[in-house]
């Protein structure tokens, strides 16, 4: 019996695992919904559809392997579970549970070499953050670190290792999600060492009820994209710019489109010396300067998805169009049955 | 595969009528709002007296279209400029205060429009024409500036939906980029609905509610000028039009908006001082409720019977 599992073991793990260019080189990944089937695809530069696997549920896609053609989707909360796509067949190669008391929090990252993935967690029962330590080989886990705050969503890997972190800051409820602590809640972006250690910290001041959700590398600065808890009349920045060591950079829009995001920010990408934020929910995309000048407002219903090719930007829409997205406005690349979901990954 | 046909052909407009929200609804509502802010405009006198008839009828006519937050009314914030509100910080009036003090020969028609969305519009112009303290200043040069930028946005407003309503009315046609099928027009303008009825219940109520232990009728929208519970019924009898536009055959949501009406308009609290009264917040609560409730019968039956709903990531916080 324990000699058959090993053999069966040392099979899974000797079965040739296909890299990206084998299933069709696709430049970008998202999920989408098509009827009452969800999908993950990915997609060329121009938005065409080189593969398409089913997913059990709606999650967001989140991650890449960075060789191996493999994905991960996360369940939306509450985030009992994580899969690993193998994107050659859509078969769920793995299925990831955090660890008694833990639950995902929707955002991933895969080291460099894809030896480790990392994963945002909370306590469920104190939204305390965790990052979870994932051996990639057979997606065992390996332990995890303090994030440095509450409720953690999206992770960033820097060119050098480190780990960005957005503590969005916010308790919410184990069952329920009802978020708990609005009035006092203090949301931070974290850099960890390699090894987990605390290396430096941002705040706003003045703006703790913005949390801190989403991140993108924009050069040597940080892109942070927030969601505002506080008063919806109030208009507030929804991204900022920090590189470790200095001051952050608010993004501030124009008075005239400052309430176009309606305080939410879905996603943000970075290339070629701008930033873009989109929300959903204002139906609408910023683009601004690395020195925080707004460029743009672009308009397009439930716009969400946004990510970097090269020195443009493409994002997505829940209507099921991909747009090449630039100052001058909105292209149309293609557009299908596919409701694109929150999150466009570039690979 | 077979579902995903199958929710294809169901995704098909079943009585979306595009060409009757923008024909019967938003054109003739623009054409209105821009012809009664010029009037507005047109008047000589610096008198407030002889100037609040028309700016109640710009008003009016505002709310007829206000819940049109699309196209042009969001391009370059033009429907801001025309309405800022709420305006929590009061930037509106700080920066009125800043042009009472300056040389009325600085406010040329340019120099309005480049003043910031919150000292324009007809929340300006409100609180020139219904001071709440004495103007520190004479504000007749203000008055006339605000009114006649109100009139050229209102004109700009009017012109931008020939062309954007032609974009709704071709959706799905080639060369089309801003809708790509005729669902898409039809998503947009429902969304338009249920979006104006969460204004109406989240702020034009919502605010002067507060809660039960703390009211605040003091946030009340167009308090100054008498307007906080016409606005609602103004509001919600504009969405009603808008919902008989989208699909006349919609019982249920009719109802709901007669009865949300009904109680709108038996209020008999212009400014909604009574929230300061247990029974008076009670009150405007089951207005509050009964707005939402139409809001909720617009989804479960209108939705379904053009064949769209809100945004798939919009209603999906991340």
């Amino acid at each position: 019996m324990r000699r058959r599992m090993f053999l069966a073991t040392l099979a899974a793990s000797m079965t040739p695992r296909l890299t990206w260019a084998e299933v069709g080189r696709p430049a970008l990944l998202a999920a989408g919904k098509e009827g009452d089937t969800y999908t993950l695809h990915g997609l060329t530069a121009t938005g065409e559809s080189v593969f398409r696997v089913a997913l059990p549920g709606r999650g967001h896609a989140a991650a890449a392997h960075p060789t191996r053609a493999e994905a991960v989707a996360f369940a939306r909360r509450p985030g009992t579970f994580a899969l690993v796509i193998d994107c050659a067949t859509g078969a769920v190669a793995h299925r990831l549970s955090p660890p008694e008391g833990l639950q995902f929090n929707g955002h991933g990252a895969f080291s460099h070499d894809g030896s480790r993935l990392m994963t945002s967690e909370v306590v469920a029962e104190t939204s305390e953050g965790r990052i979870g330590l994932w051996d990639t080989a057979r997606y065992t886990r390996l332990g995890d670190w303090p994030s440095q705050g509450l409720g953690p969503h999206d992770i960033k890997l820097l060119p050098d290792g480190r780990l960005a972190v957005a503590n969005g800051g916010i308790r919410t409820d184990p069952v329920d999600r009802t978020k708990l602590n609005l009035p006092d809640m203090r949301p931070n972006l974290t850099i960890l060492s390699e090894d987990g250690s605390p290396l430096d910290q941002m705040e706003l001041s003045g703006l703790f009820q913005n949390s801190i959700r989403h991140l993108a590398l924009a050069g040597s600065a940080i892109a942070f994209a927030m969601q505002w808890e506080g008063d919806p009349a109030e208009a507030v920045p929804q991204l900022g710019l920090w590189t470790p060591g200095q001051s952050p950079i608010l993004c501030t829009a124009r008075p005239e489109d400052a309430l176009a995001l309606k305080g939410y920010a879905g996603s943000v990408a970075a290339t070629g010396g701008r930033v873009i934020v989109t929300s959903p929910k204002g139906g609408a995309a910023t683009i601004f300067g690395l020195e925080g000048a707004p460029l743009a407002t672009l308009y397009r219903a439930d716009l969400c998805g946004a990510a970097a090719l090269g020195t443009s930007f493409v994002v997505t829409d829940g209507l099921g169009a991909i747009w090449s997205a630039s100052e001058s406005g909105l292209t149309p690349l293609a557009s299908g049955p596919a409701q694109w979901d929150n999150h466009l990954i570039a690979l | 595969m077979r579902g995903i046909l199958i929710a294809l052909a169901l995704a098909t407009p079943a009585a979306a009528d595009t060409a009757s929200v923008v024909q019967t609804h938003i054109r003739p509502g623009y054409a209105a709002f821009a012809e009664a802010a010029r009037q507005l405009a047109a008047i000589d006198s610096c008198d407030p007296v002889a100037l609040r008839p028309a700016f109640q009828a710009a008003y009016d006519a505002w709310m007829h279209v206000a819940h049109l937050a699309l196209g042009p009314a969001e391009e370059d914030g033009r429907a801001l400029a025309v309405h800022f509100w709420p305006d929590p910080k009061g930037s509106g009036w700080k920066a009125q205060r800043a042009l009472l003090a300056a040389d009325p020969a600085t406010l040329t028609p340019d120099a309005m429009a480049s003043q910031s969305v919150a000292a324009r519009g007809l929340p300006a112009l409100e609180r020139l024409l219904f001071p709440a303290e004495e103007l520190p200043a004479d504000p007749c040069s203000l008055t006339h500036a605000t009114a006649d930028d109100l009139a050229r946005i209102a004109s700009d407003l009017n012109a931008a939906w020939a062309g954007y309503g032609d974009l709704l009315l071709t959706a799905g046609q080639p060369g089309n980029t801003r809708f790509l099928t005729p669902d898409e027009a039809t998503q947009a303008l429902f969304t338009q609905l249920v979006t104006g009825l969460e204004v109406v219940a989240d702020r034009r109520i919502g605010r002067p509610l507060g809660t039960f232990d703390k009211p605040r009728p003091d946030l009340a929208e167009a308090r100054a000028s008498g307007r906080s519970q016409a606005n609602v019924v103004q509001s919600l009898q504009a969405l009603r039009a808008l919902t008989l536009a989208l699909n006349p055959d919609s019982p249920r949501t009719l109802a709901a908006f007669d009865r949300a009406l009904g109680l709108a308009e038996a209020l008999d609290d212009p400014r909604f001082d009574r929230a300061a009264d247990p029974q008076g917040w009670l009150k405007l609560e089951i207005l509050q409720q009964a707005v939402r409730a139409t809001r909720d019968a617009a989804l479960a039956e209108l939705g379904p019977a053009l064949g769209v709903t809100l945004g798939f990531n919009a209603q999906d916080g991340d």
